[in-house]
């Protein structure tokens, strides 16, 4: 340890970061080929999660509680605060938990009724094999009773960060503050200094909540 | 050297010792410890024995991150059992810390942002340690190459932190996980000391986590409950000793905690003042610790096949349930000589989701006798003796129990029984009668004492300690955890953990009533539900029946364990049941959780945030907010009036 570090208290090797490293998922992640909204042919892994941050939902078109609920908030949030990075490092997927009802238009009337034919959102169909190995692989609970059942995992919500190997779950009905949130854990990782200026910018919100509540109010 | 070594490592000595003398090189701290622990380790050991293996990091940190394997593996590779001497996790040693700690984050040099340390100018430490999370390698058995891991100042499982009541100490965690790390686990931490009186800036909430890095300053007062009512350092009666400290990041508590990150702390006062000797009010319990007082971390890992000279664990981001190894202070199935004599062991679950059913075999396949003495810390009222059950520890419950090994006759073997069977793979004759080897998860070597080695103590007293006063509960209030709602989910009281939400407030210097409410049919989940903070007391269980349609059928009340007599922070949730306990919040206040301590649910969000505050003002604005807020979310409001015993 350097003296200057072991005043200022800060650690080796940590500068030497952010430089997205070759990805670990793509042994975990299914490459089945899907079918999109626009009736495009794509393969999930290779064209959709390679080296990017992905949100993955299952939905499927008849449902009628939670899965238009879902794309409703997401539409929601889509608008409201992630246009400037959706399709370009942040992309929105949702599959089809029933291809077999589910076909290219049946999800874009679905995507049009919700107003979610928006940029960097893909809906996907596919045979029901590669949809189950999907979806078993994001959303396993490892009990049989609520793995076969595909409504278990209607309006479920995982967040990939491919080149970083991040994978998060999120609840999509929490409030915007902490869907941006898990949103943002998920974000490639800033380098020491600029965490360190958020840490700082932290303390201040926390002082000030302190100043005002007595308390500390917040995360 | 030599003496640091276990049996079966020195065979392969040669083949390490130049990873050693570079790991030796790098810091010089290290070897100053190393030196003072093999000091200390000379003077209880004899030449064949090692008491304290591993004090120091086996390996130099590795340079590349774990192979993953795929597909998931049926089993892990075959080990022999019974080859690798238990490790006792070293002390950790007290040093300074620069910069030196502050009340206020010192966000400057590095440190998380947080709250100020309440009560510091009350309770200013004394005592500083550092623990380093970061990657290290770790040897699981003898034969199985070294393992990726996550460590505490490169050691798995972390280094025990010996602290006394009426000493605060600080305990530095500094985040140096990498930047690039693999899946499963997340470089991100936040340090939860399970279950510490302690003020919630220091208790590692869920959503304080920080990055590689940084680093942050637990404080820990290390007193009593009840400072604001008795002064001094509080309630003696509310002591408690055996803690584990572990992460307990939102979402990556089961990953980070499968890797490797949590560590035992132990405090000690008068009546379990660390040591045999007849201090006044000494319970003279087997107290040296790794000599009498052994520590027993329970884990289970799946391992990968041997690859790119590693015996990786499988990673964890699908399914930990997977596991098919018992592993006891990170090795399999080890042995350990223990003399004629009684012994007091120390055993921590830490996960991530295997609950154990532990018991104690003779070589004659029966059953032995175990008094139990303390329960998630907490020393009983009178001392009981298991010898007809196993003991149920689920995720994170700990039980000190106390075996006289004077029963057995020397050269013979003792087991420690897991009723889930594990994967061995080598053909073992069954250690005893009805005993199969995959069933055995620890075996205990019985030899006479050796005339250096510390004289038995004296008999068990029949009654440990004095009971605080029964709890008067100023109201109640009901935490139900259920698997339902839009999307299905884990919930708790309708709801899924949201950092930046709290669920219920309490007013500091009250006490509660709670339920625990499992309402679900039988074969579901149990949940082993964890309350921050402060020590609960169990009043009643009770089983519901129903009936197909969800009618009720009858309720039962179940007679409660001698376990569940005492104070707990761990309770066990069977489907069906209900657990009433009674629970105090008294001197700090801030952010504390409530949750399933299955690591699993818990990433899943069966999580809540209660608070705890200290003016009546902000009790009632809090519960307002909390209430609207449920209404506008389509629940029942919880503080609604006309609702008995309610504060607002």
């Amino acid at each position: 340890m350097k003296r200057r570090e072991l005043f200022t208290g800060s650690a080796k090797s940590s500068d030497a970061c952010c430089k997205p490293g070759v990805s670990r998922m793509a042994s975990l992640i299914p490459n089945a080929l899907f079918r999109t909204h626009e009736d495009k042919e794509v393969r999930f892994y290779d064209d959709l999660v390679k080296g990017r941050q992905v949100m993955v939902m299952m939905m499927y078109a008849s449902c009628e509680t939670f899965c238009p609920a879902a794309t409703m908030r997401m539409v929601e949030i889509h608008k409201q605060t992630l246009a400037s990075r959706m399709g370009k490092d942040l992309f929105m997927v949702n599959v089809s938990l029933k291809p077999e009802e589910d076909d290219p238009a049946t999800l874009k009337a679905y995507a049009e009724m919700h107003g979610a034919l928006l940029p960097g959102w893909t809906f996907l169909t596919g045979s029901r094999y590669d949809v189950d190995t999907l979806r078993y692989r994001f959303f396993s609970h490892d009990h049989i009773g609520i793995d076969m059942d595909v409504d278990q995992h209607a309006g479920l919500m995982k967040i990939v960060n491919d080149p970083v190997g991040r994978w998060f779950h999120a609840d999509v009905f929490a409030s915007t503050r902490t869907l941006l949130q898990h949103i943002q854990w998920s974000d490639t990782p800033k380098s020491l200094a600029e965490r360190l200026n958020d840490n700082r910018k932290l303390q201040e919100q926390i002082d000030k909540e302190i100043e005002i509540y007595g308390y500390r109010k917040i995360a | 050297m030599d003496e640091l070594k276990t049996g079966s490592e020195r065979d392969d000595a040669n083949t390490h010792e130049a990873d050693e003398a570079q790991a030796l090189k790098v810091d010089r701290r290290t070897v100053v410890k190393g030196a003072i622990i093999t000091g200390a380790a000379a003077v209880i050991t004899s030449k064949k024995t090692t008491v304290f293996a591993q004090s120091y990091p086996e390996f130099p940190p590795p340079a590349a991150g774990p192979a993953i394997c795929e597909p998931r593996p049926t089993n892990s590779p075959p080990t022999t059992p019974f080859v690798d001497d238990l490790p006792i996790p070293a002390p950790a040693f007290p040093q300074l810390l620069f910069p030196f700690p502050t009340k206020n984050a010192n966000t400057f040099a590095g440190e998380a942002a947080r709250a100020p340390h309440q009560r510091w100018e009350q309770f200013l430490p004394q005592v500083f340690y550092e623990s380093v999370a970061a990657p290290s390698l770790h040897r699981f058995h003898r034969d199985f190459s070294p393992t990726y891991v996550w460590a505490f100042n490169g050691r798995y499982p972390g280094q025990t932190i010996l602290g006394h009541y009426g000493v605060p100490s600080i305990v530095r965690f500094r985040n140096n996980l990498p930047i690039d790390h693999p899946v499963p686990g997340i470089n991100e931490i936040t340090m939860h000391l399970h279950n510490g009186h302690t003020p919630s800036e220091s208790d590692g909430f869920a959503g304080d986590f920080f990055g590689t890095g940084l680093w942050k300053d637990n404080h820990y007062p290390n007193v009593y409950a009840g400072v604001d009512q008795f002064g001094g350092i509080g309630d003696p009666r509310e002591a408690m000793h055996t803690f584990w400290y572990h992460d307990h990041r939102a979402e990556f508590t089961a990953p980070n905690n499968y890797m490797g990150l949590n560590g035992q702390f132990i405090l000690y006062d008068q009546k379990d003042p660390g040591h045999e000797l007849p201090t006044p009010g000494s319970l003279r319990l087997p107290g040296y610790y790794g000599v009498t007082d052994i520590p027993l971390h329970l884990h289970a890992i799946l391992f990968c096949p041997t690859a790119n000279g590693r015996t990786e664990a499988y990673h964890t981001g699908a399914t930990p349930g997977q596991v098919d190894k018992w592993i006891i202070n990170g090795k399999i199935q080890p042995k350990l000589t223990v003399r004629r004599r009684k012994y007091r062991f120390r055993i921590v679950n830490t996960g991530t989701v295997k609950e154990w059913n532990v018991s104690l075999i003779g070589s004659d396949g029966s059953q032995k006798p175990i008094t139990v003495v303390a329960v998630d810390g907490n020393l009983v009222q009178t001392p009981f003796v298991v010898n007809d059950r196993p003991l149920k520890i689920p995720v994170s419950s700990r039980y000190d129990f106390i075996v006289d090994f004077s029963q057995f006759a020397a050269g013979t073997s003792v087991y420690l029984k897991e009723a889930a069977a594990q994967f061995v793979g080598v053909a073992t004759p069954d250690p005893a009668p009805g005993l199969a080897i995959e069933n055995v998860a620890m075996r205990f070597d019985v030899v006479n004492r050796e005339p250096w080695f510390p004289a038995d103590t004296p008999a068990i007293p029949n009654q440990l300690i004095q009971m605080p006063p029964a709890i008067v509960p100023d109201e109640t209030f009901q935490w139900a955890f259920t698997r339902d709602g839009d999307p299905v989910r884990f919930r708790i009281n309708g709801q899924v953990f949201d950092h930046n939400r709290v669920d219920h407030v309490v007013l500091k210097g009250s006490s509660e009533e709670w339920v625990l409410a499992n309402d679900v049919i039988a074969g579901n989940w149990t949940h082993p539900v964890h309350i921050h903070f402060e020590e609960g007391r169990i009043v009643s269980r009770s089983r519901t029946t129903r009936d197909a349609n969800g009618v009720v059928v009858s309720v039962d009340n179940v007679p409660l364990l001698p376990e569940e007599l005492g104070r707990r922070d761990v309770y066990n949730l069977p489907p069906q049941e209900r657990l009433v306990i009674r629970m105090r919040f008294r001197d700090f206040v801030g952010r504390y959780l409530i949750h399933c301590h299955n690591m699993n649910h818990e990433d899943d969000f069966m999580m809540v945030r209660w608070d705890i505050v200290d003016s009546v003002e902000e009790l009632t604005t809090k519960r307002r907010e909390i209430d609207q807020r449920r209404i506008m979310a389509g629940l029942p409001p919880q503080y609604g009036e006309g609702k008995k015993g309610r504060l607002v």
